[in-house]
């Protein structure tokens, strides 16, 4: 196992002000107190050169998490070992290889041009010259950014810095690879680009990746395995398909009509969801989709109908809705 | 070695990017050297020796202390505070290479510049004022000297890091900082030697690490301490580093234990 992680717990303690300067005066004196569980007793393992999708809303405990794993910040209690290395010990052996790439942070010193910081790297991890060249030529070529490495940090893109932060967080070529919202606030295009690039990565150098994104694509299309968390709490641990499958207690029939029926002929079948004429959606418990299919190519003007899986950010947000209850 | 050449090479980068800055910088210290040396001059003007010391003594404390000051109080660590608080620590803590030999570079590059700068400055300025100077021929002196000004050197970089630390706990980092600051340029005698004080005042002065980041050097520059002075100087500032550093490395420690790693 790369990754072992065992009941891990980080709670925080935050204490409230109320605004102002008296609010600041009272605080002093006499703190408010609050544990805030980030995240709350949580195990899993991760095999070598797997690349897992952790997903779950705002505050769900992901980035702590990953925070835990690459030795930012010290847990409340709990095991976490990565690569036999306990992270919060920050061995050197140990941050030789792994890297954390926020899409939020950056390394990169802001003054200068991205090259500076990828020769600064270079000379912490203690990176032979051609190797160096070779990562480096690799990594330039992958997200084409050649004419950019030269120009200051502070005039490029955000797409443009946020590829240059995955340079000189994997000039070191990392065996673990934490990604932090490698897509957030990317243009559709470049999100696909960073994908692509994170898949191919993960080929090219059977690194262990763990991802956390706010987009069902990112998830859907690189991880075959997915972390579902919220609250603190893992709710789900497996394959996205198997998701469905456990989660989904529907089905989604989709039909195009002949003519025109009034809606609430629909109720009897199941619910309605969409209904846009020709086309209606319908969603009919997973269990009762065969007979409701029946049922309606039998009583209604049915011109085409499929039997559809729903879909899977539906799913999550019903799980995600289920958990608050 | 070559991370710390890589980073005050990057030092020097980030200044010259912002070179108007530098120079405007360079120019304020000047102008406050050019303030206290014709406040003493003005001074001497009227008589030939003031608290026991000279003209020449004076001018040559004050001139000489602009010089030692980019040595001794030069520092890049004034951000450090913001850094934990704005969570940028966690690049440094990710890579492989120690937050305090990060910033030990960095100081070293900031220093090497400043001191640079300074020498032309008061080589140009002594050629205008045709100040009369004390020069310190005596090798042992100068040693001393030296030794004096890296001793205040490490001292102030500890006591700058434990400001900075205060960043884990909480977010007004500058408002006891700016306060040292005040206390410190009284206390270091960036404006007038420490033994013109009250001898109470002065007793005081000697035992706080302030007079120790200038004062203490440009004595013993100036050869005005008797040798139990000096050793007494020495033994004081070598317990005060020892203090700061064990002080500065369990804040550390405890800091990093408690840090959120905030973002944006």
């Amino acid at each position: 196992m790369v990754i072992t992680v065992s009941h891990l717990k980080k709670f925080y303690q935050t204490h409230q002000k109320e605004p102002g300067f008296l609010g600041s005066l009272t605080s002093l004196v006499h703190r408010k107190y609050q544990t805030v569980k980030a995240v709350d007793d949580i195990s899993f393992d991760i095999k070598e050169g797997e690349l897992v999708g952790f997903i779950g809303p705002n505050g769900a405990g992901k980035t702590t998490t990953l925070k835990c794993l690459s030795g930012l910040l010290y847990p409340t209690s709990g095991f976490v070992s990565v690569l036999g290395f306990t992270p919060f010990e920050r061995k050197n052996a140990f941050l030789k290889q792994i890297a954390l790439v926020m899409g939020q942070k950056n390394q990169l010193w802001w003054d200068l041009p991205a090259i500076e910081t990828f020769l600064l790297n270079k000379e912490i991890y203690e990176i032979p010259d051609a190797q160096y060249q070779k990562t480096l030529d690799e990594l330039v070529e992958l997200l084409d950014v050649r004419a950019l490495l030269k120009v200051q940090v502070r005039k490029l893109s955000l797409g443009e810095r946020m590829k240059m932060e995955l340079i000189a967080a994997l000039i070191h070529a990392p065996k673990v690879l934490f990604l932090d919202e490698p897509t957030i606030g990317l243009d559709v295009v470049m999100q696909k680009k960073m994908r692509d690039f994170i898949a191919s990565y993960n080929q090219l150098h059977k690194s262990t990746i763990l991802l956390t994104s706010h987009y069902m694509e990112d998830v859907r299309q690189l991880a075959h395995r997915v972390i579902i968390i919220d609250h603190g709490k893992i709710l789900y641990d497996g394959k996205l398909d198997n998701l469905v499958k456990k989660f989904a207690k529907y089905k989604v029939l989709s039909v195009v009509l002949d003519t025109y029926v009034t809606p609430d002929k629909f109720k009897e079948i199941g619910e309605l969801t969409d209904y846009n004429f020709p086309k209606v959606i319908i969603r009919v418990p997973r269990s009762a989709s065969n007979v409701a299919a029946a049922q309606l190519l039998e009583k209604f003007p049915v011109d085409d109908l499929n039997i559809e899986e729903p879909d899977i950010e539906d799913i999550i947000r019903d799980v995600f809705s289920s958990n608050l209850k | 070695m070559k991370k710390y050449l890589q980073i005050i090479k990057d030092t020097w980068a980030e200044y010259m990017m912002y070179r108007l800055n530098f120079v405007l910088w360079r120019v304020r210290m000047v102008m406050q050297i050019l303030v206290v040396y014709f406040l003493w001059w003005a001074i001497f003007s009227q008589k030939q020796e003031f608290f026991g010391y000279t003209q020449s003594m004076i001018l040559t404390y004050i001139l000489l202390s602009s010089i030692v000051r980019t040595l001794v109080l030069g520092t890049t660590t004034m951000d450090i505070g913001d850094v934990i608080n704005k969570g940028d620590l966690s690049n440094f803590l990710l890579r492989p290479f120690h937050f305090f030999h990060y910033y030990i570079a960095r100081d070293i590059g900031d220093k090497l510049l400043n001191f640079t700068f300074a020498v032309v400055e008061i080589t140009v300025l002594y050629f205008f004022l045709r100040p009369p100077i004390f020069i310190q021929t005596n090798i042992v002196t100068l040693l001393f000297f030296l030794a004096a000004i890296i001793i205040g050197t490490i001292l102030y970089f500890f006591f700058s890091l434990i400001f900075g630390f205060l960043g884990f706990w909480t977010p007004d980092v500058w408002a006891p900082r700016f306060l040292s600051f005040v206390i410190m340029e009284f206390f270091a005698g960036a404006l007038f030697p420490l033994d013109i004080l009250p001898k109470p005042i002065f007793f005081i002065s000697q035992l706080l690490p302030f007079s120790y980041f200038l004062y203490f050097p440009l004595k013993v520059y100036l050869r005005q301490l008797p040798i139990e002075m000096l050793l007494q100087g020495f033994a004081i500032s070598i317990a005060w580093i020892i203090g700061l550093m064990v002080c500065a490395q369990v804040l550390w420690q405890k800091g990093l234990k408690v840090y959120t790693a905030e973002g944006r």
